[in-house]
């Protein structure tokens, strides 16, 4: 193929050359390897404070039956918060709930933003008004559409019920928010339509990374669109597939505002929790922080397995 | 030099001005929920307060309801409590067990004789393990509101007893999204004023078992006939989640018959305003044939790690002045004093409330009340959906809140 593809030779041009006029002030090697370090120090410190101290101090919640106001009078439990977690029916229900959520609404997402951001990649006249309106989801707040949707499928005075209803499509109101297994669709559609202009965003970026010269070539060599969407856009979009891929999964898995607030976390009897809903629950309604804290460390071991898998499956690189 | 020494002195002056003046001024940290005319009203409260005692500045912070608990807890963990706060009365008794809380009973002079002006209900609320974690501050309670138009066209009188109320109720529904009843959902609260109304009971009084209560007789029966109503489509299925709520349901005609509190004539003014509020109270039931409903409100609360106990003790006693109380009760604050029961500056719409107040009964206070709610809730769930008869729904709640008890 006639273009260049090799961005390693690209860096290369782009490194600090050698320049003899400019006169490097003498330092000690010590110092020198020192200084690097020191200008990561600020960041170190702050990721140190804010993340590492954090986490550690919460897994040493989680072996303990926490008391908020006098840690020294905690008990200690070993593992029981985790055992008491694992075998109870709720948390089960709430990680079944939070990987079917996932699984419908990752895919959703990907293939429809993929659908959104080949039209938004086109020169269509009003482009830029389409690309705003599609991101436009993704800037309000979770509380604000979790209430529209809640209104929308509201049983008795609900816009998709009066539509099904006119269209003759149900005979009487459906219960949405009611039933356990109902209340996800409101849930799942809420976050395919929230996370949407994001991920069509990410990709539409990714499209216009991929070289106008290889559609060219390819409808030279004969391709038609599908073949030049299957061979070239696909194969050139991978490394921005596989992170969106990652990223959404990890969103998805800590879905909480739009359950928390649709079905109260987990109405009806604890059958619609999400993991993150179960874990507010039990720390700020039941005080049960050791408990809340073991299942945030669940959550935590199940999401970084998820994305370690994903990136191993799927990171290799791009062959054109 | 003249001007560098002039400088210093002012310098000095500066740095001991503020320390000087802290010791003898204290700041008192009270932390409420209230609402907007509420916390205005607050403040005149609070101006009052700090005329009639020079020394003593309160800092008042509000909080958002459902950030409120999140917040007092995160204070606690980072030793920032405030001095003084005003808690959800079936909160008090789980901060109480945390140790968050000052016992009062010591700490406040004649505490003995201060207690026996308060209604009873109230002041259960802040018992726990045999003392008292807090003082009521202002109470509330359910009555009936009731459509006047409907019920006049329905040619139908306003129920005074459980089987009247069942029987307009069933009239006054139809299949059109029309119900004669409705209640806000399946948690305590909702249920709670007819429960309690047909004598239902959650657990003996001394708060050890919960069977032979919660599945007791009269229990069963209150929630059979709540069954039933719903069954028969007497009832809203809103209560189920994702339908029409039941204040604005009931501004617009499509519940004729609502139970809530005396917040909701400031609600309807600001959002009804041509809703006309009629109150009755919650109809009689059960063997007794007496009326009762709930009790809500909220306590005030010392919290144990304050510095400021002398300061805190004299606020909340001003809280408990029949100037604070009245002074409240202007905004649609109910005071929990018997003695200003029938006041002639209160409100004319009290009267209900103060008298359902006489029989209303405390939701059981206990640590573990969060929890035993959920239990309760999670049995009347089952009932609606058909998953379990009464019975079997009211003895799994019941084995489930003997278990919390025996923690």
């Amino acid at each position: 193929m006639s273009f260049n593809s090799n961005p390693g030779k690209v860096k290369a041009s782009l490194a600090p050359s050698e320049n003899p006029t400019i006169k490097y002030v003498k330092t000690s090697a010590l110092i020198q390897q020192f200084t690097p370090y020191l200008f990561l120090l600020p960041g170190l410190i702050l990721f140190l404070l804010f993340i590492v101290l954090p986490m550690v101090y919460s897994f040493r919640i989680s072996l303990y039956d926490w008391n908020i106001i006098k840690p020294e009078n905690s008990d200690f439990l070993g593992i029981e918060n985790y055992s008491t977690v694992l075998t109870d029916p709720v948390f089960g229900r709430a990680v079944v709930n939070t990987f079917v959520y996932a699984l419908v609404t990752v895919p959703a997402q990907m293939i429809l933003g993929m659908g959104v951001a080949v039209l938004l990649n086109q020169k269509l006249p009003g482009q830029t008004l389409f690309r705003t309106l599609y991101y436009l989801p993704v800037i309000t707040s979770w509380v604000i559409v979790t209430l529209l949707f809640e209104f929308l499928f509201n049983s008795q005075a609900g816009l998709v019920n009066y539509v099904l209803q006119s269209l003759g499509l149900i005979e009487s109101p459906i219960r949405w928010l009611a039933d356990e297994y109902l209340a996800m669709i409101p849930i799942h559609l809420l976050g395919i339509w929230k996370g949407l202009g994001w991920t069509a965003i990410v990709m539409l970026a990714g499209l216009q990374s991929i070289p106008e010269s290889l559609y060219e070539a390819g409808a030279v060599d004969g391709a038609n669109a599908f073949r030049r969407f299957w061979n070239i856009t696909l194969p050139m979009m991978r490394p921005t597939l596989v992170f969106l891929f990652v990223v959404l999964t990890i969103g998805a898995l800590n879905v909480y505002i739009s359950g928390l607030l649709m079905t109260n976390g987990g109405d009806p009897l604890d059958r619609t929790h999400f993991v993150l809903t179960l874990m507010y629950e039990e720390t700020f309604e039941n005080f049960e922080f050791g408990r809340g804290a073991a299942i945030s460390y669940l959550l935590t071991i199940i999401v970084f397995m998820i994305s370690l898998v994903q990136l191993r499956m799927l990171n290799k690189e791009v062959d054109v | 030099m003249k001007s560098t020494k002039i400088l210093l002195v002012v310098i000095v002056a500066i740095l001991l001005a503020p320390t000087s003046m802290a010791q003898d001024t204290i700041t008192v940290r009270y932390w409420h929920t209230m609402s907007d005319p509420e916390t205005a009203k607050l403040d005149e409260m609070i101006s009052m307060f700090e005329e009639a005692n020079s020394g003593i500045f309160i800092d008042a912070t509000r909080y958002a309801y459902s950030d409120f608990k999140e917040a007092i807890l995160t204070s606690l963990a980072g030793g920032e409590a405030p001095d003084v706060a005003r808690l959800d009365i079936a909160w008090v008794s789980e901060f109480a067990e945390l140790g968050a809380l000052a016992a009062l009973d010591d700490a406040v002079e004649n505490f003995n004789t201060l207690t026996e002006g308060f209604f009873p209900g109230p002041l259960k609320t802040v018992e726990w393990d045999g003392q008292h974690w807090g003082l009521p501050l202002n109470t509330n309670t359910q009555v009936l509101l009731y459509n006047a138009s409907q019920f006049e066209e329905a040619g139908l009188d306003v129920p005074s007893t459980i089987d009247e109320f069942v029987e307009a109720a069933c009239a006054l529904s139809s299949s059109e999204e029309q119900y004669g009843y409705a209640l806000g959902g399946t948690y305590f609260w909702a249920p709670a004023p007819l429960f309690f109304a047909q004598g239902g009971q959650i657990t003996d009084e001394e708060i050890t078992t919960a069977t032979g209560y919660i599945n007791g007789e009269a229990s069963v029966q209150a929630f059979q006939t709540m069954l039933d109503m719903y069954n028969d489509g007497c009832i809203s299925p809103n209560l189920l989640g994702g339908g029409i709520g039941t204040a604005e349901g009931h501004a617009t005609g499509f519940y004729s018959m609502i139970i809530d509190g005396p917040w909701m004539v400031d609600i309807y003014a600001n959002d009804y305003p041509d809703f006309e509020v009629n109150f009755a109270l919650v109809p009689a039931g059960g063997e007794s044939g007496t009326s009762s409903s709930v009790v809500g409100g909220e306590d005030v609360v010392l919290f144990a790690d304050s510095e400021n106990i002398d300061a805190s003790l004299q606020w909340i006693n001003f809280l408990m002045t029949e100037d604070y109380q009245l002074g409240m009760a202007e905004v649609g604050v109910i005071p929990v004093l018997k003695n200003l029961v029938g006041n002639e500056t209160l409100p004319e719409y009290y009267d209900v409330f103060m008298t359902q107040l006489e029989t209303a009964q405390a939701r059981t206070p206990s640590p573990h009340w969060s929890e035993m709610d959920n239990a309760i809730n999670n049995a009347f769930q089952y009932m609606l959906r058909g998953e379990k008869s009464v019975q079997e729904a009211l003895d799994d709640a019941a084995l489930e809140i003997d278990e919390m008890l025996a923690e």
